[in-house]
């Protein structure tokens, strides 16, 4: 923190809010499951990976409050639409389809466990260590949903096609993940966000490809385009604002209030 | 939360016991032993117990849902991680009551659609609505409060496992009254329009919480079975007077004011006055209070209050869009669901 020159503040807080937004958007869609999961035994370990998610995007907020000065809480719940650093795929609804839940949480642990490795090698010494922490979490996330497509693609006809229809449906959004944040050039040449020892797109798409391989499953992922701009900028999907409507219901009847 | 107070045991006369075994059975009871599930035990005792357990069972996983609902629109991170964590500890309940039920010779699967198609039952607070943040604090506080006082109570009985899987929600429910105190406290000493919706909310749901403990006391409750094999261990009636004198005080404490009230089928307050019964008997100790409106309590008990349909619906639309999961899960060539 203390050789952040000022005028990396604001493109490390997007860093860190895209980071963040991430976690909360998927946990808060996933916490909606919490009581009506298909298996009680499944229902019981899913909303402990919402509770992973918020909780991790909990202890990112608090370093970005830090840095900015406001509160985690302002930053989860103050925020407008578009101040929202978060990709489509987090933002989009599963409609209470186990399928479309577990393929959105494939494509986003994954992703979340190379961009945290990353930043694990930050020189900013607190984003760092609760990075390594965060990827150590992400892993056991990781192995939960892989073996979640395995048992579902490998399942039934049914649920095998079931599977394929919404991890076509995502993987179209999916690599929404994958665009940069403004300024993020300039974090990677200061070593803040650290460049990837491998590219991370390469890397993301062999990881899922293996697995939706082993799942009977078939999986084709694009490079975003580098002339889109969405989520990480700032430009939501349809699904954004609804979510936030609801989210922040009971936070804006007093919003400065304790609750 | 939850904890089956009324569950209706019927004793089949018809049936023959054999009368030694029955002695032996009462003797170990008397003595205050455990049963376990291989024991030789009455059959009306083996029904009761799987009938209490699954009662149980489904009041958890039903119980999850009006909460459930609100994790979604919960105000801060803190509250929302805590609410999802709660909501999951229910159905965890859920998950351990159910497995003791499955000892007692029903499959879970047959539970799940006697739930769903209104052959079985679960507890009658689940169908009243939490339609503010302020039900979700009342409902942590008096209705986690008041099965914490019930299932204290149940980790008295005789059946072995039923009584372990109690010790071990118990010590969860503590942390949920906790939470829901600190929740009423927060609104309570919050702006005005939070102490109105403390209130508001209080008065929706201090009636249910009496109601909680079950109808008025038999005549001579303690000598039919239920409490006779220790399947229950302290009366309706007794339980309701320990919450009163606990919770009256305290909600007194908090600026809360008791009311009498009059609801709409919706369950929502469109007369309320204040108690004029409820005092404290120096001499005894005992808050005396009006009593709930117990035509209304039969009426949502045979299916007829503000949520029944809302909840099963929602049950039975899970149990539903989660068939081709159990399904493939199962019976497809993958083995067993992952472990959590
Ligand atoms: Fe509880
Ligand atoms: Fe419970």
């Amino acid at each position: 923190m203390i050789t952040l020159p000022d005028n990396l503040k604001r493109p490390f807080a997007d860093l860190l809010l895209a980071v963040a937004d991430d976690k909360l958007m998927l946990g808060h869609r996933n916490s909606d499951w919490t009581g009506l999961a298909p298996i009680l035994e499944e229902d019981i370990a899913f909303s402990s990976l919402a509770q992973d998610e918020m909780a991790h995007a909990q202890a990112l907020y608090q370093l970005i409050a830090g840095l900015i000065g406001t509160s985690a809480d302002a930053l989860a719940f103050g925020r407008k639409s578009e101040a929202f650093r978060c990709a489509a795929i987090v933002e989009a609804p599963d409609e209470f389809d186990w399928a479309t839940a577990i393929c959105r949480q494939f494509f986003c642990d994954h992703f979340d466990r190379l961009r945290l490795r990353r930043l694990a090698r930050s020189s900013d010494k607190p984003v760092a260590d609760l990075a390594n922490r965060l990827a150590a979490e992400e892993q056991i996330h990781v192995e939960h949903v892989d073996s979640w497509m395995q048992r579902l693609g490998r399942g039934t006809d049914e649920s095998r096609q079931r599977m394929q229809k919404a991890l076509d449906r995502l993987a179209a959004i999916a690599p929404s993940l994958f665009e940069p944040i403004e300024h993020e050039h300039e974090l990677v040449a200061a070593d803040v966000y650290p460049r990837a020892e491998t590219d991370m797109f390469e890397t993301w798409r062999n990881e899922l490809e293996q697995i939706a391989n082993d799942s009977s499953l078939k999986l084709d992922l694009h490079p975003p385009s580098p002339q889109t701009i969405g989520g990480r900028r700032g430009k939501h999907t349809e699904h954004l604002p609804p979510l936030l409507d609801e989210m922040c219901e009971v936070y804006r009847l007093e919003p400065n209030a304790a609750w | 939360m939850s904890g089956s107070a009324n569950v209706g045991v019927h004793v089949d006369h018809a049936r023959d016991e054999d009368p030694a075994k029955m002695a032996e059975f009462e003797a170990k009871i008397n003595a205050g032993e455990l049963l376990e599930p291989d024991d030789w035990m009455p059959q009306a005792y083996r029904q009761g117990m799987l009938k209490m357990a699954e009662h149980h069972a489904n009041s958890e996983i039903i119980g999850a849902l009006p909460e459930g609902e609100w994790i979604t629109r919960a105000p801060s991170l803190r509250r929302k991680l805590a609410l999802t964590a709660k909501v999951q500890d229910e159905v965890g309940h859920g998950q351990m009551l159910y497995r003791v039920s499955q000892d007692l010779g029903k499959s879970r699967d047959q539970m799940l659609r006697d739930l769903i198609t209104g052959r079985t039952k679960y507890h009658n607070v689940f169908n009243y609505p939490a339609p503010t943040w302020g039900d979700i604090a009342m409902i942590q506080w008096l209705i986690d409060g008041a099965a914490i006082m019930n299932q204290k109570t149940l980790a008295d009985g005789a059946y072995g496992p039923y009584v372990r899987t109690m010790k071990r929600i118990n010590m969860e429910e503590a942390f949920h009254f906790k939470s829901g105190e600190d929740m009423v406290l927060t609104l309570m000493s919050g702006t005005k329009m939070q102490r109105q919706m403390g209130q508001e909310a209080f008065d929706r749901w201090w009636y249910p919480a009496l109601m909680f403990f079950g109808p008025p006391d038999k005549p001579h409750a303690e000598q039919l079975p239920p409490m006779r094999w220790r399947m229950k261990t302290v009366t309706n009636d007794n339980l309701r007077r320990r919450f009163i004198n606990r919770f009256a005080p305290a909600a007194i404490d908090l600026g809360l004011k008791i009311h009498v009230v009059k609801k709409d089928d919706n369950g929502m307050v469109i007369e309320r006055k204040p108690d004029e019964n409820l005092r404290l008997d120096e001499t005894t100790g005992n808050w005396s209070f009006t009593q709930p409106d117990w035509d209304e309590f039969y009426r949502v008990i045979r299916g007829n209050g503000p949520c029944n349909a809302k909840r099963l619906a929602l049950r039975r639309f899970s149990y539903e869009q989660g068939r081709w999961v159990r399904h493939a899960i199962l019976r497809g060539n993958a083995g067993l669901p992952p472990a959590a």
